[in-house]
């Protein structure tokens, strides 16, 4: 029975870390599309930015609304802890979050669009900031004092925690310049070539500090990688993502056009394998392992059924909507002629 | 003042506010997606084109209504977390199991196709859009399923057993099946529709009142009613079941609502109060309109069954009393005021007095379908209120108190977010409204080109003169 339940409670883990980067990486090209926006030339621009996400921005931020309901339903206890410590990042997260998508709702109906632009942008900055800021906090760890919380409010503004939110940003304007280099052409498009080289440096320089701040400040995390002979295996993680990253760069300067959307995201998927073994078997950071935090074997297999054997089909009938609107978007199709 | 001291107080305002104020979109988004997928079948049935054009007409609207209600409802998954920890922990192996299979199963789906559904005329065939329609409206109303189910569980909880401090599920089918879990899921999920079809009905109703596009309107007017004649009277239906669950497994829910104090003696019957004016220190009504016999009658269907009062029940297991019983009377009121717009247009209808040539006639008939456009969301608002407040002082009934489910938070902490909250949603709300208005002024596009689908274009309408020079087009 024991054994069953660290089983079942394993594979929720790796369930969890696959919505999660699924979230990330989905809105996270999302939200940094809504920070390039910022940079707009012109309001054309910045419809055509708009549109390329018009079909596609509810269907990703479903992912975390997914992610909370699995993190709620299978690790009750890490999801009273965690929401309780990062009660003001993710209100920060949430309201970001709304304002993006008033933007959706409201700017095509609206004559004047500057109050939505500022939205639509600073909306998706105040998400993305929040969401370094947890992550952050989280690597970070959580006191805890029997099963509720034990820190303060502002616990998680740490300098490591800015460093991750600069992180974040970069990362996911990374992700939105790619993924605009795939929908967009002409003028636009050698735009977000040159966004996209940019972040990518920048983001480098922010995932190196994490990389190398991480174990220094962490002794759990030092404690995982720097043991012989894990380390050989661990240190692919990081080899592939710098791996990922060169090819980033050797695509961007050829002028490919999906391959740069497709080495972001490799680094970003192999950043985050990284996160998830220097995790384990922790859920929150050396206070609560995987079991303590779990459900019960019932409601964990009853949830594997729900949603983990779900989870081929909803990537199935997403794969579908983006095929079908594959392709340079169409000014003409966008939330500014629904009619 | 005191209160926001409280953080119990301040985490209980805000989940109101937010409830309060979300619910106003899924009620639509449910309601709407359904009458788009009736729409889209007859277009694809038919072919006619002004299927097609109130398919885009409400689609507008639909677009406009579903992404505030996606971003209202974030914050209240996100809330049990936040400010409800201890609630949470307690029971997250049932509650987040559910909220997780809402997540997965419907809002996903709903999110899956809705891209296609708005933006994918041209992109895919007309039989694959049917599809991505269907799954949207099926999304939605399942969606309504899962979270009704957990609501319900939270009224009348089954299937459980608690274990140091954590809710065990021992019978899924018995905690999803939970005693009121039928009747809540029916009676929002019709409650939902009807509150959607009464303002189609009176969006089109003042269009037919104005005299504009009254050939385009009367095609929606007409479905709404029709509709409509199956969903008000199934609403009381409904509803007065689920006064008979309320009455067998919250009885002091029951007594609450009814401002009911003294249970009747055996060989009495209970009388029911039309008005009254509870005062919950003395435990009695300063002040009723009664009429005799009238709540055994209509709880135990016999004129001396006992119903229990809340005097036979400790004062600290009692709900507020003033609210629920106020907010339960406007829900009938309301309920019933809808049931006889519906039985005087369908007269009107059958009389055949609601065709073209005659509308002027009915002029009566129209303004009050355009003042019972907001009704049913009225009742929406007071029947939750009835819900939650009669369910105090627990939050789930029987099983855990709402004063210990709330995370003890700095009431700085959750003034802020409150001040937040009601300042977001507050703008949400009024553009909401500006930005419906102005879709709706705006009307139907009636000259864009039809649909080209890149593979095959749909059934036989594309040929068809444009809207304009068609003579009969309500005719059918």
């Amino acid at each position: 029975m024991q054994d069953l339940h660290l089983f079942l409670a394993n594979i929720w883990f790796f369930l969890l870390g696959l919505v999660l980067v699924l979230y990330v990486m989905l809105d996270g090209f999302d939200l940094g599309v809504g920070m390039l926006s910022l940079f707009a030339k012109d309001e054309r621009n910045r419809s055509i930015m708009m549109t390329s996400l018009g079909y596609i921005w509810d269907a990703n931020e479903t992912w975390l609304v997914i992610l909370g309901g699995a993190l709620f339903g299978a690790f009750p206890l890490a999801y009273g802890v965690m929401l309780h410590a990062f009660y003001l990042p993710l209100l920060l997260m949430i309201f970001g979050l709304i304002f993006r998508g008033m933007a959706f709702g409201f700017r095509e109906n609206a004559d004047n669009k500057v109050p939505w632009n500022v939205a639509f942008g600073l909306g998706s900055l105040m998400s993305t900031v929040a969401q370094g800021f947890i992550l952050g906090g989280f690597i970070g760890g959580i006191p805890m004092n029997g099963r509720s919380y034990a820190g303060q409010a502002w616990d998680w503004l740490t300098p490591f925690s800015l460093l991750v939110a600069a992180g974040a940003v970069f990362g996911y304007a990374l992700l939105g310049a790619t993924y605009l280099i795939i929908k967009t052409e002409g003028e636009i498009q050698t735009r977000n070539y040159r966004h996209a080289m940019i972040a990518a440096c920048l983001m480098l320089l922010a995932a190196t500090g994490i990389s190398i701040w991480t174990p220094l400040r962490h002794a759990y995390v030092a404690a995982r990688w720097f043991a012989w002979p894990n380390f050989i295996y661990i240190a692919l993680l990081p080899a592939a993502a710098f791996f990922s990253f060169l090819m980033l760069m050797r695509s961007l300067q050829k002028r490919h056009e999906r391959a740069p959307f497709f080495w972001s995201l490799g680094i970003f998927f192999f950043s985050f394998i990284g996160l998830a073994v220097s995790l384990y078997p922790y859920i929150i950071p050396t206070t609560i392992t995987l079991a303590e935090a779990a459900a019960s074997p019932k409601t964990l297999v009853f949830m594997l059924t729900g949603i983990g054997m779900l989870i081929p089909l909803m990537l199935g009938y997403n794969a579908y909507q983006y095929i079908v609107f594959r392709g340079k978007v169409r000014e003409e199709e966008g939330y500014h002629s629904s009619s | 003042m005191d209160i926001f001291l409280d953080s119990l107080f301040l985490s209980r305002l805000q989940f109101a506010l937010t409830t309060i104020i979300h619910i106003i979109w899924p009620v639509l988004s449910i309601g709407l997606s359904l009458f788009l997928l009736i729409i889209e079948i007859l277009w694809f049935k038919t072919g006619k084109e002004i299927y097609y054009r109130h398919a885009r007409f409400w689609s507008r609207l639909f677009l406009l209504n579903f992404g505030v209600g996606v971003v209202t409802g974030i914050p209240l998954e996100f809330q049990f977390g936040t400010n409800w920890a201890p609630f949470s922990i307690q029971n997250g192996d049932f509650f987040g199991n559910i909220l997780g299979f809402e997540a997965a199963m419907a809002f996903m789906l709903e999110a899956g196709f809705l891209g296609i559904m708005l933006f994918g005329w041209d992109r895919v065939s007309s039989g694959v859009h049917l599809f991505a329609t269907g799954m949207v409206a099926f999304g939605a109303s399942l969606s309504a399923f899962w979270i009704m189910a957990a609501n319900a569980w939270m009224q009348t909880p089954a299937g459980v057993h608690l274990e140091n401090g954590r809710m065990i599920v021992d019978s899924y089918s018995a905690a999803i099946f939970n005693p009121s879990a039928f009747t809540s899921i029916a009676h929002m999920w019709v409650a939902s529709v009807e509150t959607t079809l009464f303002l189609i009905g009176g969006i089109s109703a003042w269009y037919l009142l104005k005299n504009r596009l009254r050939d385009f309107y009367l095609v929606s007017f007409r479905l709404a009613l029709l509709s409509g004649i199956v969903a008000a009277p199934l609403q009381i239906v409904l509803g007065d079941l689920s006064g008979d669950v309320v009455a067998r497994h919250q009885p002091a829910k029951l007594a609450a609502m009814e401002g009911h104090w003294q249970t009747n003696l055996p060989g009495q019957g209970a009388p029911w109060a039309a008005l009254a004016w509870p005062d919950r220190e003395k435990q009695v009504n300063t002040w009723t309109v009664e009429i005799p016999y009238g709540l055994s009658l209509l709880t135990t269907r016999s004129l001396t069954g006992k119903v229990t009062g809340l005097r036979d029940i400790p004062k600290e297991n009692q709900p507020p009393v003033a609210l629920p019983f106020y907010a339960f009377r406007l829900m009938i009121i309301i309920g019933f005021s809808l049931l006889f717009l519906m039985l005087w247009s369908a007269w009107a209808f059958m009389k055949g007095h609601l065709a073209l040539p005659y509308l002027d006639r009915q002029r009566a008939l129209l303004k009050a379908w355009v003042f019972s456009a907001p009704l049913g969301y009225i009742a929406v608002e007071a029947g939750w209120i009835t819900r939650e407040v009669g369910r105090q002082p627990w939050i789930v009934y029987g099983m855990m108190r709402t004063e210990d489910a709330a995370t003890s938070l700095p009431s700085g902490l959750v003034v802020t977010s409150l001040a937040g909250y009601a300042l977001i949603y507050g703008l949400l709300l009024f553009g909401y409204l500006f930005f419906a208005r102005r879709i709706i002024s705006q009307g139907p596009d009636l000259t864009s080109p039809l649909p080209e689908p890149e593979k095959h274009s749909p059934s036989p309408a594309g040929a068809g003169p444009a809207l304009e020079d068609r003579q009969p087009l309500a005719g059918d």
